[in-house]
């Protein structure tokens, strides 16, 4: 574990030196929540679900911008064939850079949902302590799913293309239950409504979080 | 080359298969009261779609053997399985929406069956276009082994968050009784049967013409390799 957070911490030093990353995830972030605003018609009222669905649409799409960096950053000049020579687990690796993923989606979202907030109306922001959770639980699924799928893609040609290809189809379902649990945050609907999706949610973390473990060294040792 | 009288004969089985399956499904079977006609796809679209799953799942376990073994076959075991697969899952879905438009008056709806089969045709048809954009043997099998792993491991999952949509899909075949005529499960073991035949048949083919560029490409670069 000590070696995961020596990696962890120095992407983010890195980032936090360069922000590179989550400077373009927030700005595209933002970009989309006004350009889905258009989408769906200026001072239109809009119910729970529907807002969820733009507020996740959003996060994605933004997150999926830092994700294919994090590791294609260490093909860059090989550094990834050191990290691999040095006595460092690949799962270590692994957990390294889905906590960086993790920690870049949650900052991104620190700016954009409040953003999210001032361009849809406060109505939405009720029951602001679950949100959190249910977005944390979100980002723990689509960075255990993304950071072994962006480790594929990095080895291939077409590496910022092709990831939202590979990994849209998977993370549908948890995208659906996200726009669900959120929807349902917004109305305001009590706890039992919606317990039971957010606890698939749970599961689709703990999976993949599993798959992405046992799988992670078989990707990149082919890189 | 021994073998050629089998090759041959497979087509002529699955051929036969499929001309018994369509005499059961239009001359034995009884049309269906409230239906009619049109519930005569049924056979068909459930053969087919449960030819696609065993395809999927056999993908699964060819990735799961190839990173464990890293013999190249195994790639193209589950290649070829996924190929057939994707051709499989598009004619379920087409087969669906020709029976939904008469009965449930509308070409899609979002059904937690229906969901599922469309998320599992995005994920294998990614697979696909994974395998186009991979040069490298080896790299190509690892990552497609992989993705077919974390493929199949999501379809429980798309299945269980596709139930946030109520579902109207019939629910025929139950873990303790099956909803219809005997005639008609007869029908339906014929049909299930062609089409398990056909897939063994593409498979067959899928994976021999593989193997034998495989073998080619090997002699080739022996050859410019030896002089």
């Amino acid at each position: 574990m000590r070696d995961a957070l020596l990696i962890a911490r120095k992407d983010l030093l890195a980032e936090y030196r360069k922000k590179e990353s989550i400077v373009s995830m927030v700005f595209f972030g933002f970009l989309l929540l006004v350009m889905l605003n258009i989408a769906v018609g200026v001072g239109r009222e809009l119910d729970g679900e529907m807002a969820a669905g733009i507020l996740w649409v959003s996060i994605i799409f933004s997150a999926v911008l830092g994700l294919g960096r994090v590791l294609s950053k260490e093909k860059e000049n090989r550094c990834i064939d050191a990290l691999l020579l040095s006595p460092v687990e690949p799962e270590q690796i692994y957990a390294a850079k889905t906590m960086v993923n993790f920690i870049f989606m949650a900052v991104a979202e620190a700016v954009l949902i409040p953003a999210f907030f001032v361009l849809y109306g406060d109505r939405f922001a009720r029951q602001v302590p679950m949100l959190v959770v249910v977005v944390l639980l979100v980002n723990i699924g689509f960075s255990t799913v993304g950071t072994l799928f962006s480790a594929i893609t990095a080895g291939t040609r077409r590496n910022e293309v092709l990831l939202p290809l590979l990994l849209f189809p998977v993370i549908t379902p948890l995208m659906a239950l996200a726009v669900k649990v959120t929807g349902g945050l917004f109305e305001d609907l009590p706890y039992r409504e919606y317990s039971s999706w957010l606890y698939v949610i749970a599961a689709f973390g703990l999976i993949f979080s599993g798959v992405g473990y046992l799988l992670f060294e078989f990707v990149i040792k082919e890189g | 080359m021994d073998n050629g009288f089998k090759d041959r004969a497979l087509p002529v089985v699955v051929g036969l298969l499929f001309l018994s399956a369509l005499y059961a499904i239009f001359f034995y079977a009884p049309t269906e009261r409230v239906m009619g006609i049109v519930q005569k796809v049924f056979y068909v679209h459930l053969s087919m779609a449960f030819t696609a799953f065993l395809s999927f799942f056999i993908a699964f376990v060819s990735g799961i053997l190839y990173l464990t073994r890293k013999d190249i076959k195994w790639d193209v075991y589950g290649s070829s399985s996924v190929e057939i697969g994707v051709v499989f899952i598009s004619l379920t879905l087409l087969s669906g929406m020709l029976w939904a438009r008469p009965i449930w008056n509308t070409w899609w709806t979002w059904d937690p069956r229906l969901t599922t089969a469309l998320i599992l045709w995005f994920i294998y048809v990614s697979y696909l276009i994974l395998r186009t954009s991979v040069e490298q043997e080896e790299r190509r099998a690892a990552y497609c082994a992989v993705l077919a792993i974390a493929g199949f491991v999501d379809v429980p999952i798309v299945f269980m968050s596709a139930r946030i949509w109520r579902t109207i899909h019939p629910v025929v075949i139950r873990s303790d009784s099956i909803d219809i005529e005997p005639s008609m499960i007869l029908t339906l073991m014929i049909t299930l049967t062609a089409f398990l035949s056909l897939w063994f048949l593409l498979f067959k083919l899928k994976t021999s013409v593989a193997l034998t560029c495989k073998r080619i490409r090997f002699l080739e670069n022996k050859i410019e390799g030896g002089d």
